[in-house]
């Protein structure tokens, strides 16, 4: 299922993020077929309507339908686009890699696509940790006000645009759109109750449209080579275009992979060009396939796995930020479990009774179940504070992410649980007894 | 302003939201928990309040609606016709008991040395809607160093009591506007405090404490002073200045505790301010305890009778010497309309112009009511209805300035209230007043008026007897006793009854009903005050009504 790279076939390239090698590879094309083109903001989205792409964040909504939600009346105000760069999802790293050696590629399209939404001012909000994105960023904005990609009378033609970088202070939640809305106006980073959507009431209470990264670079390769072409790409018209696929963990070749929408786990995991097997020979135990929020699946789950929305969907996860963590049969899966745990007990916003609640105390009787101290009743302790923290029990999907590996993990390996409780240790890693342990 | 156009019928639409079953027609513009309210239905809630902004926070108020498969919180749901909501279902039942076990997993429960109890909503809420048991048994949060502090003048937090509601926090931004308090950290960690340690100090602040639904914001002055269900509520006004905040008194037997704000709209909505509140304590000082009459130098304590009695005598014995312009009879504004009303009476039976009230121009105290600021500037509750009463120098007759100002000096002088301003206590001006032959006051506290007085008479303090108060937007209020003067003082309009009887007019049976029903006879713009409107959140005042001017 190879083929050319797209999105990341500047990448590596020397100098690949300055604006002279991305005009030389062609860059701008887009933007000059559509300010010279005589294309209007309705055709662009017609376009990215067409190409079926899908949000590349995390929940997969079609894009041009996202922006369809835009009132066509806005009430004298003014629309905004944001773009989603606070890419904070466990095992999620591809974000960075675009902004930090393709920022051209996604400018690009962060402007076709405010050209869609006739939108005059757009934000990257990007996560605090990153820094030189956020410096590569700013002197790719630079550059393109330089040549007349930003600012005012974009081309010659009547539309203007201004980016502005904005940094974000280290937290998760900042990554869910009415949340990342929050922390740009300056306040405490904690998603928004909806309705109102951000389409119609979101930054400074204007029409805000929030897109991924991923997603805008994306809009470039649609509106430069065409909705047609783009939606050949994938496994079917529903999950279609190139895709970035963030492998890690127990394989031989982590890393950034592109491939078509749809690609085989097993060939992620094994292929040559992908990651090329497990570590050591080890076996496949479980794997997490879109990110710490996704629903585990088992050795067996992956046998015919397409990874994409709804080949994951069908599983019962999800494709989320196609964050693909694969442990071996040497992974205790409580410990993973406690892991996550901690995360989302230290990054939840605190709002809603729940999740406030909820998730430090989840965290706590994993912890006791990990460290030998379990209980017979725990398990079901564990299902029932979980199933009471989601499905609209907050204002929004955290707790229902928080409680995802948890739930996953005792439903598939609830053996494993069980001989947590029962012999006060790990049946696999380094606390078991079964694994001799080397200094 | 012109009169608003009556709107079309159309306009004056209602919503039908069917509550389990039964359906209920509310106006627009409510939220459900509101509209529940309405339909006799109690959705149990923390964060939400009427006044504050709906932030959907608490997850207590959880409900089912018809066609939306995940549960959904009242407060935050647009409400609209037709609306079908489900209070009773297990889901319902499961969700609240679900969300009292999470806020109660880290709240200390410690109920037994907490003042909240028994006004609290987390108590009531997992009494009403909680299972009787937890399956948590970790370690409890604690805040080290964010517990048992003040973190203004009167607020005292303790944050291992807080259950993240927000109220106190939109409070001082939404109300206040002055927004002290913030979220700091955050998931379980999370805790309500002020910005930079600066102090929690605008001039409502002890309502943060009000809104709190637990006793994570209490006051230094309540703490520990009693459990509230000892408390008798008693509906009053505060006495602080002429906004006239509806408050209610409370009090265990003959000491005041506490003021706490009761809800009017269209004065001062759910609030108080700290300065208002906080007079409560005053209420409890009573240095007069019995009448005493001066025989020459020598001051002798005198049953109340027979010192009021020593008064009319002078009044009389005056009128006959030298007529009634040589008396002077002062009103108060910290006196209720009644009292006003027959001092007026009494001065208009002898014959006398003289008369006066006064009331010193305070800091200019500002209240929300639900649609406006308000601002009152003097420090007596009534100087608006004393001035309605007709406390102002008759033609040609003498005021107080007058008096102060050297330019007249009475030979009687009949001060109704010895706490009237801040000249009861200036010795020089009391000197003037002292030039008269004869000085008689009612009191409750020692002040230079007292001492230099010929005679004082004991008298009730605001929550030992029943009135009315005409505030500065003209609205007369009630306020009503909530215990007994301790004998032998009495009410000031008891006082100026017997004088009033001592001197041939009035009626010993009158109760304040009796004089109110003469008010509304004789004062202009009074004729509707009854006890009926009273009740109901007071009413306007009739006629145009003249701002109280300075004096």
């Amino acid at each position: 299922m190879t083929s050319e790279p797209v999105l990341l076939a500047r990448v590596g390239r020397d100098r690949s993020q300055a604006i002279d090698t991305y005009l030389a590879d062609g860059g701008y094309g887009a933007l000059k077929k559509v300010l010279t083109g005589g294309w209007t903001p309705e055709a662009v989205t017609e376009e990215v309507k067409k190409s079926g792409l899908r949000g590349r964040g995390g929940a997969g909504f079609p894009t041009g339908v996202k922006w369809g939600f835009v009132p066509k009346d806005t009430k004298g105000k003014p629309v905004y686009l944001l773009c989603n760069a606070d890419e904070s999802e466990p095992g999620t790293f591809k974000d960075r890699l675009l902004m930090e050696e393709d920022p051209h590629q996604m400018l690009e399209g962060q402007i076709l696509s405010a050209y869609a939404l006739k939108c005059r001012t757009s934000y990257i909000y990007i996560r605090g940790e990153f820094f030189h994105g956020a410096r590569v960023l700013q002197r790719a904005i630079d550059e393109a006000y330089e040549k007349g990609f930003l600012g005012e009378n974009i081309l010659g033609s009547r539309f203007s645009h201004d980016i502005t970088v904005h940094r974000g202070a280290g937290a998760y939640i900042c990554g869910e759109e009415t949340g990342l809305i929050e922390s740009l106006e300056g306040k405490r980073g904690q998603p928004r109750i909806k309705p109102p959507f951000p389409a119609v009431v979101g930054v400074f209470g204007a029409p805000t449209i929030v897109n991924n990264v991923e997603t805008l670079c994306c809009v470039t390769h649609v509106v430069n080579r065409g909705a047609d072409w783009f939606a050949k790409i994938g496994r079917n018209e529903k999950n279609t275009g190139p895709k970035l696929y963030c492998l890690s963990g127990h394989v031989n070749r982590p890393g950034v992979y592109e491939a078509p929408m749809g690609l085989q786990m097993k060939e992620l995991l094994f292929g040559e060009d992908y990651g090329r097997g497990m570590k050591d020979g080890r076996k496949v135990k479980a794997v997490i396939p879109g990110g710490a929020s996704a629903a585990m699946l088992t050795a067996k789950e992956i046998e015919d796995c397409p990874l994409d929305f709804d080949g994951l969907a069908a599983k019962k996860s999800m494709l989320g930020s196609a964050a693909i963590i694969v442990m071996n049969e040497d992974t205790c899966i409580v410990d993973a479990a406690t892991n996550l745990a901690k995360f989302f007990s230290h990054e939840s916003c605190g709002q809603c009774t729940p999740c406030r609640e909820g998730t430090p105390w989840l965290h706590r009787v994993l912890s006791r179940i990990e460290g030998g101290d379990g209980r017979a009743e725990d398990v079901e302790l564990l299902e029932k504070i979980s199933n009471q923290m989601a499905n609209g029990m907050t204002i929004c999907v955290f707790s229902d992410a928080a409680i995802a590996p948890v739930l996953s993990s005792i439903e598939k390996f609830r053996d494993e649980y069980r001989y947590h409780v029962e012999n006060k240790r790990c049946l696999v890693g380094p606390r078991a007894e079964a694994i001799p342990v080397t200094a | 302003m012109s009169t608003p156009a009556p709107p079309p019928a159309a306009e004056k639409k209602t919503l039908t939201i069917v509550f389990d079953g039964k359906p209920i027609e509310v106006p627009p513009g409510i939220n459900l928990i509101e509209a529940a309210k309405l339909a006799g239905i109690e959705i149990p809630h923390f964060c939400f309040h009427p006044r504050l902004s709906v932030v959907g926070q608490c997850r207590m108020c959880l409900v089912e609606i018809e066609g939306i498969p995940k549960i959904q919180a009242a407060c935050t749901t647009p409400i609209k016709d037709g609306l079908a909501v489900k209070t009773t279902t297990e889901k319902v039942r499961q969700s609240r008991a679900a969300n009292m076990e999470f806020l109660l997993i880290n709240h200390p429960l410690d109920c037994p040395i907490c003042d909240q109890a028994g006004e609290c909503k987390l108590q009531d809420n997992a009494f009403g809607y909680g299972e009787q048991r937890s399956r948590y048994d970790e370690r409890k949060r604690q805040y080290a160093g964010y517990d048992r502090t003040m973190i203004g003048p009167h607020v005292v937090a303790d944050m291992t009591r807080c259950i993240q509601c927000t109220r106190c926090i939109r409070f001082c931004e939404e109300i206040a506007g002055t927004g002290e308090l913030t979220f700091l950290d955050r998931g379980g960690r999370t805790l309500v405090w002020t910005h930079d340690g600066k102090p929690l100090a605008n001039d409502w602040s002890a309502c943060a404490a009000d809104v709190c639904p637990v006793g994570a914001l209490t006051t230094k002055e309540f703490r520990f002073r009693r459990r509230v269900w000892e408390l008798k509520k008693t509906p009053s006004v505060c006495p602080g200045c002429n906004i006239g905040c509806n408050i209610s008194i409370e009090n265990r037997d003959s000491v005041v505790y506490r003021f706490l704000p009761r809800l009017n709209p269209a004065v001062n909505d759910y609030w108080l301010c700290d300065y208002g509140r906080f007079l409560s304590e005053s209420l409890n000082a009573r240095d007069v305890s019995k009448a005493t009459v001066r025989h020459a130098s020598e001051v002798r304590d005198a049953v109340v009778p027979a010192a009021v009695e020593r008064i009319a005598s002078e009044i009389r014995s005056t009128i006959e010497t030298e007529g009634p312009s040589a008396i002077f009879f002062l009103g108060s504004a910290h006196l209720s309309n009644e009292e006003n009303f027959l001092l007026r009476k009494i001065a208009d039976h002898v014959g006398c112009g003289n008369r006066d009230v006064v009331v010193d121009r305070s800091r200019v105290r500002r209240m929300k009511s639900k649609t406006e600021w308000i601002e009152g500037d003097h420090a007596g509750a009534n100087y608006a209805g004393a001035r309605d009463m007709g406390l102002s120098p008759g033609p040609g007759a003498h005021g107080l300035a007058d008096v102060l100002e050297g330019k007249w000096t009475p030979q009687v002088v009949v001060a109704a209230d010895a706490s009237f301003a801040a000249a009861a206590d200036d010795p020089e001006k009391v000197g003037r007043l002292r030039s008269a032959r004869f000085l008689a006051v009612a009191a409750r506290t020692e002040n230079a008026l007292t001492r230099a007085a010929d005679v004082v008479l004991p008298a009730a303090s605001l929550a030992q007897k029943e009135g009315s108060f005409t505030n500065v937007q003209g609205r007369v209020q009630w306020f009503q006793r909530a215990f007994l003067a301790p004998p032998p003082a009495r009410a000031h309009w008891d006082l100026l009854l017997l004088l009033g009887v001592a001197l041939g007019w009035g009626d010993r049976t009158w109760t304040p009903a009796d004089i109110r029903g003469r008010i509304r006879e004789e004062v202009e713009g009074y004729d509707e005050v009854t006890e009926e409107e009273l009740a109901g959140g007071g009413l306007m005042r009739k006629g145009l009504f003249v701002s109280t001017g300075a004096v």
